[in-house]
């Protein structure tokens, strides 16, 4: 579809949001206290943010809530009633990154397999993704080894890549042209050098990567053959603080636990984040807990994110190098130090 | 969905978070990232801080005890009530008193203050974790010349060596791991002290085993090996007062080469970061141990040096702050003295009445004694040194009035219960470890009837005959600034722009005392001391225990070890016979108790451990005190 390209004035862009909230609630990035920037769902156009650092909470929060309701359950006579929950506004996230939109396919295909999960299925298939390619790559990002940017081919409804003067807009779904479509004369097709200069700016943006690298085969050929050193998992472990943040910021990440919440009368079941670096995570009735030395937590969570059991699977590491475990780690041990100790067989901290 | 950025309510650290709510609940937190302490990064308590306000049992009506059962009332009636049953107790010529909380706000601990002393005419107000770090502050404050403590978590960070004493961070105050955890990795020399090797002790350059209750005199040690140097490095350029008698008084204390060599190094650190978790014991050796640590501070140069830290712990969120609103039974507002007449003609000024004086009765010292007692988010039996055991102590109260944001086990026992927001529906502020006093915002309405605990507090007081000119917490933290020095920077604007704001300056060229330092030991005639880990159990605070994913740990512990437990090193086990899960009989000189034991690696050999949770079954060996000689059997 990418000669289906279009490009919007940034002057009319906020026109173009505004017929966008008419149908939809709009979630975008916003200045929130201090200079932090956050996903939340806007009130005007201009609330919205286009020269930012990803978000260190990322927009999975939208699909996938932190507290996330799923049945009704209510006492009828002698028996009891359930009423499943089902969120399906319609919603658009706007100017979400690349790596995040290629997380919530990756979630998507996740929830629709084997199980459907409905309460995620009615949330994201109401979800449109208007996305905002990475022009310069962000401090501690590594996308370009895990293939989720800094520019998308696919997974997204609408890339947007910023042109100065405009905004070049590429449908990457029927949804994504059908809404170019509906805006009517904001857009009009992209010019031959438009078009060009957005490859040249993805050329530059892959360029400038560098800094942060992380080496996912090597890894992964060592952490599915047990060649990583048990040794090694426990002196990691001592560098963990067993907060939970990297789960709960990953854009991948989609443990939880099931708990039920009084309300006026009923209870609802809810699913609630949950991390498998925390000690309960995998403590069963009887109070055995199969996990229960931090290092096998640690160990488990990096065997899901890069062992080539679960890349089979997924068909993608579990990881979209966002790097926000590294913005978010109490202690050291982010998904870049680690996959090096385990590539290097070796820990420095 | 609503987010908004507020203080994170548990540890000290003071980091802060965006509470978000739907539909007015609370349902998730998202981290901040330019918050210049937290930075991004919160611990599983803050990435679950939203979970207790939401799913736990909360206060939504007023409640009186009628016929041995709490009923709804309306506040007008419960207000009343308890009016009329303390005012006929003091008319009586009866005891009463107030309990702060660090579980509070600083308004809420400023106006427990002005109920008890303003109101009720009483100086017992006190808060239980008080005595857990006031003293040591009291002893740091000494030597320091009147110097609040001072140094940031930045400051640690940046630090090149950094002594941790006792105090499990990793789980106490996560953020200061941490800190400690970056530091190390940057290069910093960590030396931990304490009787058990914990996480942070395992990535330390050195640690020092220290008996419970001898950490005063391990530091004693060190300030005898840094004054035995011939001219340490970075040490002031001339002798500060004090100094010999300081120097005689450590001449015969034994100082091993571990001990100069950690003299040395920090004695040549550029910065170096103390943090002084909580500790328990009686209060003067507590004192006694501040005292040696600010003067190990002092003498190797460290003291009020900038970039320099050193840092008690409060064992949670708002203690310091508690303290300095001057819930204490022997200070007012401020820390001040009970007999400094200008502190008290500002009190009678601000308040319009002198403010009660008396030496007032400690929180350890109240249950039983006092006829009336009034208790502000304070869960007793939660962080009574004597657990569960107190309630039957509770229970002779003859008017019990609670007031909190949950139906706590205290509140269960109250004659009037004033339901108040919790932290995610409140308004206020905390002070930090730091001394950082940052805001409390509402992320949602308090539930049903429910009324912002300041306005409760205020409410009472008038009932009482004492009324409020507050409109909101701002107008009660602008009083606050009039009556406490430290505070009169912090009730300006600025703070909600900026991040918070400091009660004192970071440093001052003040120059500390020395004096003569005493030092503790326990004598361990018997083969093993017996203790209690911690002075804090986060398991039985409302905000954890209240959370469904927090409450885990503990409720599956309780559940493992109905009776307790016992915490042993491998080679004690091995030495009386016994595996993992099996019973030991502890005997001391006040008493004994079977307890199943737990091996725990990181003990060192003749340290036995309960942890606080259990505390109370421990009670008759430990006889009061906080550590005991004990002999360990085998049970049969």
């Amino acid at each position: 579809m990418a000669n289906e390209a279009r490009t919007i004035s940034k002057r009319d862009v906020a026109g173009w949001l505004a017929a966008l909230m008419r149908r939809a609630e709009v979630i975008a990035p916003v200045a929130a206290h201090g200079g932090d920037v956050a996903f939340a769902a806007i009130s005007s156009p201009e609330q919205v943010v286009f020269d930012f650092q990803n978000s260190l909470h990322p927009p999975k929060q939208f699909v996938l809530p932190q507290t996330d309701p799923l049945v009704v359950i209510r006492r009828n006579g002698n028996g009891i009633e359930l009423e499943p929950v089902r969120d399906a506004h319609p919603r658009v996230i706007f100017n979400l990154r690349s790596c995040d939109a290629r997380s919530l396919a990756f979630l998507y295909r996740m929830h629709a397999s084997d199980l459907p999960d409905g309460a995620y299925l009615a949330r994201a298939e109401n979800v449109t993704l208007v996305s905002l390619a990475c022009t310069v790559p962000c401090e501690l990002g590594f996308c370009t080894c895990c293939d989720a940017g800094p520019f998308l081919k696919e997974g997204t409804d609408v890339q947007l890549t910023d042109l100065g003067e405009h905004l070049l807009a590429e449908p990457g779904t029927d949804k994504g042209l059908a809404m170019l479509s509906e805006a009517g004369d904001l857009f009009r097709p992209a010019r031959p050098d438009e078009e060009r200069r957005r490859l040249e700016l993805e050329e530059a943006a892959k360029r400038a990567f560098g800094a942060e690298t992380c080496h996912f085969a090597s890894a992964m050929r060592r952490v599915s053959t047990g060649r990583v050193p048990e040794e090694l998992w426990g002196t990691m472990s001592d560098w963990c603080l067993e907060c939970g943040g990297c789960n709960f910021v990953c854009p991948t990440c989609y443990c939880f636990s099931v708990k039920d919440m009084k309300q006026d009368g009923s209870w609802v079941r809810c699913r609630t984040w949950d991390s498998c670096q925390y000690q309960a995570f995998t403590l069963e009735a009887s109070g055995h807990n199969p996990r229960e030395r931090r290092a096998d937590r640690i160990k488990r969570r990096f065997f899901h994110k890069v062992s080539a059991q679960y890349y089979l699977r997924d068909g993608t590491v579990g990881c979209v190098g966002c790097g926000r475990c590294v913005r978010v780690c109490l202690g050291t041990t982010d998904m870049p130090a680690v996959v090096e100790a385990i590539r290097k067989g070796a820990w420095n901290g | 969905m609503d987010s908004v950025l507020t203080t994170c309510p548990f540890c000290a650290c003071g980091c802060s978070l965006y509470v978000q709510a739907s539909n007015g609940r609370p349902t998730g937190v998202a981290p901040s990232e330019n918050h210049p302490v937290s930075r991004g990064r919160l611990c599983a308590r803050g990435w679950n801080a939203h979970e207790a306000p939401a799913w736990g049992d909360r206060l939504t009506r007023p409640l009186v005890r009628r016929g041995g059962r709490l009923e709804p009332t309306s506040w007008e009636n419960a207000l009343e009530l308890a009016r009329a049953s303390l005012t006929t107790l003091i008319e009586a010529g009866k005891d009463v008193g107030v309990l702060g909380s660090a579980r509070a706000t600083n308004e809420e601990n400023y106006l427990a203050v002005r109920l008890a002393r303003g109101a009720l005419r009483t100086g017992s107000v006190d808060s239980f974790l008080r005595a857990t770090y006031q003293p040591l502050v009291d002893g740091i404050v000494a030597v320091a010349n009147g110097r609040a403590p001072a140094g940031t978590l930045a400051d640690v960070e940046a630090s090149d060596f950094i002594l941790v004493l006792e105090g499990d961070l990793a789980n106490t105050h996560p953020q200061a791991a941490h800190a400690v955890i970056k530091a190390v990795k940057a290069g910093a020399r960590l030396v931990t002290v304490g009787c058990a090797r914990t996480q942070l002790a395992r990535l330390a350059a050195l640690h020092l085993p220290a008996l419970p209750g001898e950490r005063g005199f391990l530091v004693a040690g060190l300030v005898a090996a840094a004054v035995a140097e011939p001219e340490p490095a970075g040490s002031p350029e001339r002798p500060l007062p004090g100094f010999e008698a300081l120097r005689g008084s450590v001449a015969a204390l034994p100082v091993s080469e571990q001990l100069r060599q950690v003299a040395r190094w920090l004695a040549q650190a550029t910065r170096a970061g103390i943090l002084v978790g909580p500790d328990g014991g009686p209060p003067e050796r507590l004192v006694r141990e501040g005292t040696a640590i600010a003067t190990l501070a002092a003498v190797t140069g460290h003291l009020g040096r900038p970039g320099s830290a050193l840092l008690p712990l409060p064992a949670r969120g708002n203690l310091r702050g508690a303290c300095e609103m001057g819930v204490m039974p022997h200070l007012l507002p401020g820390t001040i003295p009970l007999t400094e007449a200008t502190a008290g003609a500002r009190l009678a000024r601000v308040w319009g009445r002198a403010p009660a004086s008396a030496l007032g009765l400690t929180a350890a010292g109240m249950p039983g004694r006092v006829a009336g007692l009034v208790v502000h988010a304070e869960d007793v039996p939660a962080v009574a040194p004597t657990g569960q055991d107190v309630l039957e102590a509770l229970g002779q109260t003859e008017c019990l009035v609670v007031l909190d944001a949950f139906l706590t086990p205290t509140a269960r026992a109250a004659h009037v219960v004033l339901p108040v927001a919790s932290f995610a529906e409140g308004e206020g502020t905390i002070t930090s470890l730091e001394g950082r006093v940052q805001r409390v915002r509402p992320a949602a309405r308090p539930p049903g009837e429910a009324r912002h605990g300041w306005r409760a507090l205020s409410e009472l007081s008038a009932a009482l005959g004492l009324p409020f000119p507050y409109r909101s917490a701002n107008d009660v933290l602008r009083e606050i600034g009039e009556v406490v020095p430290a505070y009169a920077a912090v009730a300006d604007g600025t703070r909600d722009e900026a991040w918070g704001t400091f009660t004192s300056p970071p440093s001052d060229d003040r120059e500390p005392t020395l004096r003569p330092l005493a030092a503790d030991r326990v004598v361990a005639a018997l083969p093993a001391v017996l203790a209690l880990e911690g002075v804090f159990d986060w398991g039985s605070d409302p905000l954890v225990s209240l959370s469904p994913t927090l409450c885990r740990d503990h409720v599956s512990r309780r559940k493992l070890y109905p009776q307790g437990l016992v915490q042993m090193s491998r080679r004690d086990a091995d030495g009386l016979g016994v595996r993992h899960g099996w019973s030991v009989r502890l005997a001391s000189a006040h008493g004994e108790v079977a307890l199943p034991i737990v091996l725990c690696n990181e003990l060192e050999p003749g340290v036995l451990l309960v942890p606080y949770a259990f505390r109370e079954r421990v009670a008759g060996v430990l006889g009061g005190r906080s550590e005991v000689p004990v002999t360990a059997e085998k049970v049969q």
